[in-house]
């Protein structure tokens, strides 16, 4: 078919042109309507959903994703390692150290290094205050999708509390690219750890303002309440993942199941919800962000602990001329030795996962020996989260459709990375 | 101590939940109407002065250059760039070819990793980032302009505050003073 | 007889004066007003500031004043695809019609300022205030888009379900008064036995009625900007659209007029006197400042409540506001044969 449309010149029939992917048609029952929600729609992301509706009832829905595709892997092989992070990140700059994490990992296992331990729990610290924007972000986008205005406003504004935070910690409000091959590049500033704790108690109290403003709400409530039911089969059907996974009953968490970093030191819950619907999905963010602060507790007081050592594996850092250490005495910034330009990592595969705020993202790494990866293979979680509105929107009225999309917190640019 | 999965279950309507939960939601919102403890940013009137160690605008000391290129090497997003300028060795007093760094800010993302690796400390980042230019072929600065910090244009008029994290409100703006830290 | 006198003598001629002056241009005032407050309420709850920088003075109330500028000089765009003067006409008779209810409103309890015979005033305004909402649906139709479609749909259940409980809650006052006429309503409210304390039930059903059916953030389900865009107007642009908006404004600003003089006592505890200013302005300005408080609550519940689905808010209706109209209407009844009134 394809040499036809490439051989023959200009004779393309019609029948064709159908066969091509873009060109699938179907035929449309009879009293079928089809709507196109997005790309360019307020209630839709950089994403579409084509939904065919009967009355006010979804009879059948598309999700069409890919709008916004970069070619995150491709361009991973045109550069050097390093450059790998502050690029990566990019899928979701939100939740930046989350979403790159697991690619650090991957080239040390390559490596054969291990960060030293302060490093990991500086890590830690920034994934959790990373989790925690991100649900507020999730919460916002999902409060001005059921029209709540103030639940748009407020979560956005205590993100910035986080923001704040992770910008003192790493001098960047976003795009911190903070963990690096050995460990990370800055250490936690004088006075970071109390600031940090009078977040944690700030945060508690607003959560309860939350609940009373609209998880509780009753028009709320009976906006999410049976609505975008995921059974737990169906969900481990799908492979869907993260909070949404759990909101539908099945323990599976990626901290718990493969811990990384420290996290099988720090005493904390997963919370697992029965239910599966889009309130369960909303109190799943609520008591994971509870979780969140208890781990950044006692992320907190470890550090207090263990003041002043060292963040950078011995490989990079016992041969730092002494300038090096005179800096990270005065100002915690880990100088990187000029080899981290063109390091070479050793031939190999490997393979790392991490826990982000969507849910389980991993890389697969491979590695011929040279100064650039062979491959780099990422699957997001929101990539894997997308199917689920062909599943689920089915038998929802239309109204429902920005309550289930806000519920699974499906973010575009991380999904077609 | 590893982490443990807990079931959990959405929690139970009481009898009058409906009454109850309008009510508290008024309630919240009429506190919040009598006192918005809002930390909006009155942006021109007043500016964040940001911390140090924020990953502002580039600036090069030139004396501590060793032409060394790590900078260029490093720069992810291929920002830096190394140029040949002809240039007198006082000693000799032959001209000779030297390396310099140079930025275009088109490029640049602010990773701050080329003043990780600088081995002498040539490069500092000024904690600042609301610097205005007036067309593209500006951002990409040469020599001169990148060994002085960018004009600071805009937000001058305005009173430098910066964010404290509290324990009640959130953020709190506190008036900066020149030369008080944290 | 001057020429000065003679121009007065028009604007002060009640159909014209209530049609013009308390319709059109008061309220355009009080939309103006109630639209920043309805920003600055919700701006304090959510811990912003809202409209600023225009007018710092004035707390940003110039910034309305711009939008509207902004929506009066912006291209209005019409496509091909629609149906060119149904698209045009309808928001305008839609606005020109929920300005109609005023005619049969009295501001005032002296006869010689009323613009039509009161007697059967109750029911001629609720009959009028039915009428734009046909407009509406036919804009959408005219626009001959999907989301405009859904939206029609929508605005015409929504309307039906809760206007009906608006008409009987106020109905409820003609039966608690056995009059028709409005004047004696308000009269009825004599030393402040006003019926939202009498008959809280039909207030209630009234007042939630209005609220969603006058389509104000966020009871707008007809055009609910996640999924249908802007509904029926979505094809609308510049000053047809905002024609559109000005009209939904309008009609909250009569409801709210309605609902004063039912259920808050109208001009009372004023009594006007024979004048133009003690038997005219001054009740007109007092029924305008009640309902302008109406509004302000209801633009005040924006800040804390979300969308409803519309299958619920039609399911509230029904089960819910409209057998609470009907027992509020009992009430009215039961209060009258037990002489409470």
């Amino acid at each position: 078919m394809s040499a036809r449309i490439s051989g023959i010149s200009g004779k393309v029939g019609f029948n064709d042109l159908k066969q091509l992917p873009g060109f699938w048609t179907r035929k449309l029952g009879k009293d079928l309507y089809e709507v196109f929600i997005g790309p360019q729609h307020p209630g839709s992301g950089h994403m579409r959903i084509i939904i065919r509706v009967d009355g006010d009832v979804i009879v059948e829905a598309d999700p069409d994703m890919g709008y916004v595709h970069r070619t995150m892997e491709k361009l991973g092989e045109g550069r050097e390692w390093i450059k790998g992070i502050p690029l990566y990140e990019r899928m979701a700059i939100h939740d930046a150290c989350n979403v790159t994490l697991p690619y650090v990992e991957a080239v040390e296992k390559l490596l054969g290094i291990e960060p030293p331990l302060r490093a990991k729990y500086l890590r830690v610290l920034l994934c959790e205050i990373n989790r925690i924007a991100a649900f507020l972000y999730g919460f916002g986008i999902f409060g001005v999708f059921v029209g709540h205005s103030t639940m748009y406003m407020w979560p956005f504004g205590d993100r910035e509390v986080w923001v704040e935070l992770a910008d003192w910690l790493t001098g960047a409000r976003l795009t911190h690219s903070y963990p690096i091959f050995g460990g990370v590049r800055r250490d936690a500033p004088e006075g970071f750890t109390d600031s940090l704790r009078k977040a944690i108690r700030y945060m508690r109290k607003r959560l309860e303002e939350y609940r009373k403003i609209y998880v509780d709400n009753p028009v709320i409530r009976a906006r999410l309440e049976d609505v975008g039911v995921i059974p737990r089969n169906l969900a481990i059907e799908l492979g869907i993942t993260g909070p949404n996974l759990r909101a539908s009953g099945v323990e599976y968490d990626v901290r718990y199941n493969a811990p990384y970093e420290v996290y099988d030191e720090l005493d904390f819950e997963i919370p697992v919800f029965q239910e599966g619907d889009s309130l369960a999905r909303v109190w799943q963010r609520v008591e994971e962000i509870k979780q969140s602060l208890h781990i950044l507790e006692q992320v907190a007081d470890w550090l207090d602990k263990h003041k002043g050592e060292q963040i950078m594996h011995d490989r990079f850092w016992k041969t730092a001329p002494p300038l090096y250490k005179k800096v990270f005495q005065e100002t915690g910034r880990v100088k990187l030795v000029p080899v981290f330009a063109l390091l070479k990592v050793p031939k190999g595969k490997a393979y790392a996962r991490a826990e982000t705020a969507r849910g389980e993202i991993s890389y697969y790494v491979e590695s011929n020996g040279a100064n650039k990866p062979y491959r780099v293979r990422i699957v997001s979680a929101s990539a894997r989260n997308a199917i689920v509105f062909k599943y689920i929107l089915p038998g929802h009225r239309v109204m429902d459709l920005p309550t289930i999309y806000g519920s699974i917190d499906y973010f575009p640019p991380e999904g077609d990375r | 101590m590893p982490p443990k999965p807990v079931p959990k279950t959405k929690p139970k309507r009481g009898i009058f939940h409906k009454f109850k939960g309008n009510l508290e939601a008024i309630i919240v919102g009429v506190k919040y109407f009598f006192d918005p403890e809002r930390f909006t940013l009155v942006y021109p009137k007043e500016y964040t002065k940001l911390r140090e160690g924020y990953r502002g605008f580039i600036v090069l000391i030139k004396d501590k250059c060793i032409h060394c290129a790590s900078c260029a090497r490093i720069c992810p997003a291929s920002a830096m760039k190394m140029i040949r300028i002809p240039q007198k060795d006082p000693k000799t007093g032959k001209t000779k070819m030297v390396m310099w760094p140079v930025i275009n800010y088109q490029r640049c993302i602010f990773c701050g990793m080329c003043v990780d690796v600088c081995p002498t400390e040539a490069l500092y980042h000024v904690p600042y980032h609301d610097v205005v230019y007036e067309n593209l072929a500006e951002m990409d600065i040469d020599l001169e302009s990148f060994t002085k910090p960018p004009e600071y244009k805009t937000a001058k008029e305005g009173i430098p505050v910066r964010y404290v994290i509290d324990e009640e409100k959130g953020l709190v703006k506190v008036p900066y003073k020149e030369g008080e830290e944290k | 007889m001057n020429w000065i006198e003679l121009i007065i003598k028009i604007i002060i001629w009640p159909p014209l004066w209530q049609l013009i002056v308390l319709g059109l241009i008061v309220p355009l005032v009080v939309v103006i007003g109630i639209l920043w407050f309805e920003r600055k309420t919700a701006a304090r709850v959510q811990r912003r500031f809202g409209p600023l920088h225009v007018s710092p003075q004035l707390g940003g109330a110039l910034q309305l004043i711009a939008d509207l500028m902004r929506y009066a000089f912006q291209e209005v765009i019409i496509p091909k695809t629609v149906d060119k003067g149904v698209f045009l006409l309808a928001p305008l008779t839609a606005l020109v019609l929920s300005i109609v209810p005023l005619v049969a409103v009295p501001f005032t309890s002296v006869a010689r300022w009323w613009p039509i015979p009161m007697d059967y005033s109750v029911l001629i305004s609720l009959a009028l205030s039915t009428v734009s909402a046909i407009f509406i649906v036919l804009a959408s139709w005219a626009s001959n888009n999907k989301f405009s479609i859904i939206g029609g749909m929508r605005e015409s259940y929504m309307i039906t379900a809760y206007e009906i409980a608006i008409i009987i809650s106020i109905l409820s006052t003609a039966a608690m008064t056995l009059s028709y006429n409005f004047v004696d309503v308000v009269n009825a409210q004599e030393g402040w036995k006003w019926f939202a304390v009498l008959n809280p039930l039909a207030f209630l059903a009234a007042f939630i009625g209005v609220l969603m059916a006058t389509s104000g953030f966020p009871f707008e389900i007809p055009e609910s900007e996640n999924e249908v865009v802007a509904g029926p107007y979505t094809e609308y642009s510049g000053l047809l659209y905002g024609v559109n908006m000005g009209a939904a404004y309008i009609k909250r600003f009569v409801y709210s007029v309605l609902i004063t003089l039912a259920f808050f006592g109208g001009w009372l505890p004023y009594h006007p006197g024979t004048g133009f200013l003690s038997g005219y302005l001054y009740p007109s300005i007092i029924v305008v400042v009640k309902a302008t408080i109406l509004m302000a609550i209801f633009s005040f519940l924006r800040a804390v409540y979300g969308r409803y689905r519309l299958d619920q808010a039609l399911d509230f209706a029904w089960k819910i506001l409209f057998p609470l109209a009907l027992f509020g209407l009992g009430l009215g009844i039961l209060e009258a044969y037990l002489g409470l009134i």
